[in-house]
């Protein structure tokens, strides 16, 4: 029988040490997402493989602050709260589900949007500049 | 596949709130008479596929050692709102690749056990942790869809009246009333614009069917039944960027792909029950099935084409929103549907001289993705 190498070992992924998309950047509080040095993809989130090409040759980086507003929706939650949310595809072309606030500019699809944080919370409203 | 694969029966418990029965409780009696219907003994059964989404650990053995069936291989498949129908795939497969000739399909699943509310999705997925739940997917879906075309929220609410006008035909669905365009539109918010009478109800559901091969069905002698003439299975892919929420595009390649395994075009469709867990699913899908170019699916609802005398009857059933949708179960229960038509035995919703039939239903709601999932089956009476 011939001798192979040793089976590789493969690692665990501790994906729950942190479950916030919100990061601390040189420019500020800003949406991580993680950009793939083999083929450009830009993904949300930390990941650890790009879903594109499968390299493992990814990085943290800071998403835009601000993009455009796709659709969303007010749930109403429990019969009474009211919490809008929707998808927001920022200027680099990823696409996030984010927290919405309306006390600026109403909402409606394709509007303009910014990132804001309160605290340790992060969303998204109108854009000032629209 | 090498050989034709035939539904030689069905048989399902009317969907609603069976608070008192359990996974096995709901699905033992049409396991039962689908089994005695289709003429099959314990004996003849080669495999069960069992599609369900929380029914925990060894549902399907759970439910067939009622009636000691055992031994041959039970196959528990959860693939969200698609796990029925992919049981019936993975049945398709083994019989059509001549590996065995007759095999039950159940479907099985109760919501009940959560107490309301929207279904629990997995902890896990980033956008869950966000608060994505279904309603709020689709809610997104309608709002842009409205945005892109001529659809108004009357439209959708329509969608909901057409669905309570079928259920009320139907003794199996879940919600027997008419409803009107103004008590849609008065009912409660759930995620703006869809009202509660635009959701598919909290329930539980069961259904069976059997499927044999041609030397099977030759054998036990069936007198009546459908041949599978597609069945097709996609999974979602990932969009890490923009993606059109009203062109579902995992309908539109699985549509595509059964078209072609089927020989048909969507013309030639008598009915078709489609995935309608919120109104505006189901005008998408009417595009995304081919019965209309992409934002034009209004002008079908409105003209009366996708009801009882119309081009191709959509949901005679009263699909999800009417009958109910208890996930796990809700394929079968299409495919059921599809057998009664397509043998005569729908009663006062029959549709006339139904010869083919399509039944669709996606699954999943998984950050990222489309669906998770999508089934589609074609049937041809036979």
């Amino acid at each position: 029988m011939t001798v192979q190498p040793e089976a590789q070992i493969s690692a665990p992924i501790a994906d729950l040490e942190s479950d916030s998309l919100l990061g601390d950047f040189p420019e500020g509080p800003r949406l991580v997402g993680t950009l793939c040095a083999q083929c450009g993809q830009t993904m949300i989130g930390t990941r650890v493989a790009c879903s594109t090409c499968v390299s493992r040759d990814v990085s943290r980086i800071a998403l835009p602050a601000t993009g455009v507003l796709y659709s969303f929706t007010r749930l109403h939650v429990g019969g009474t709260d009211v919490r809008p949310i929707g998808y927001v595809d920022l200027d680099d072309g990823v696409r996030t589900l984010a927290d919405l606030r309306e006390d600026g500019a109403p909402l409606q699809p394709d509007v303009r949007v910014a990132l804001g944080v309160d605290g340790d919370g992060w969303f998204f409203a109108p854009a000032a500049d629209d | 596949m090498t050989e034709n694969v035939y539904v030689v029966s069905a048989a399902m418990i009317p969907f609603g709130k069976h608070r008192t029965s359990s996974y096995v409780g709901l699905a033992v009696s049409p396991l039962i008479d689908a089994l005695q219907s289709a003429g099959v003994q314990k004996s003849d059964v080669d495999a069960v596929y069992v599609g369900h989404a929380y029914g925990g650990m060894m549902t399907g053995q759970r439910i067939t050692k009622e009636i000691g069936l055992g031994t041959v291989p039970t196959v528990n498949i959860d693939n969200a709102c698609s796990g029925g129908a992919t049981a019936l795939h993975e049945a398709w497969m083994a019989i059509g690749q001549g590996l065995i000739d007759v095999a039950v399909v159940i479907g099985v699943e109760k919501l009940t056990q959560f107490g309301g509310g929207t279904l629990p999705l997995s902890p896990e997925d980033r956008e869950v942790k966000q608060g994505i739940v279904m309603p709020a997917v689709y809610a997104m879906r309608a709002t842009r869809y409205l945005h892109d075309t001529e659809a108004t929220v009357e439209d959708l609410a329509l969608v909901s009246v057409k669905a309570r006008r079928h259920g009320a035909l139907n003794p199996f669905a879940q919600f027997r009333k008419e409803v009107t365009v103004e008590e849609v539109l008065a009912a409660r918010s759930i995620a703006d614009p869809l009202t509660l009478l635009m959701c598919c109800p909290t329930g539980d559901g069961a259904a069976v069917i059997v499927l044999a091969s041609e030397r099977a069905r030759n054998r036990l002698g069936t007198p009546r039944g459908m041949r599978v003439a597609a069945s097709v299975l996609h999974s979602g892919q990932v969009a890490e960027g923009y993606r059109d929420m009203t062109k579902p595009e995992i309908t539109y390649e699985s549509a595509h792909d059964a078209y072609a395994q089927a020989g048909i075009g969507p013309g030639e469709l008598d009915m078709i029950e489609t995935h309608d867990a919120f109104s505006i699913a189901e005008l998408v899908y009417y595009e995304a099935l081919g019965l209309t170019e992409k934002q034009s699916a209004v002008a079908l609802l409105r003209d009366g084409r996708t009801t009882f005398g119309g081009d191709v009857v959509v949901n005679p059933s009263g699909g999800l929103l009417a009958k109910g949708h208890p996930v796990g179960a809700s394929g079968v229960a299409q495919v059921a549907e599809a057998f009664w038509q397509l043998t005569g035995q729908a009663g006062a919703r029959q549709v006339t001289d139904a010869r083919w039939a399509l039944t669709h239903v996606t699954g999943g709601g998984t950050a990222g993705l489309d669906h998770g999932a999508c089934t589609i089956h074609i049937f041809e009476a036979a």
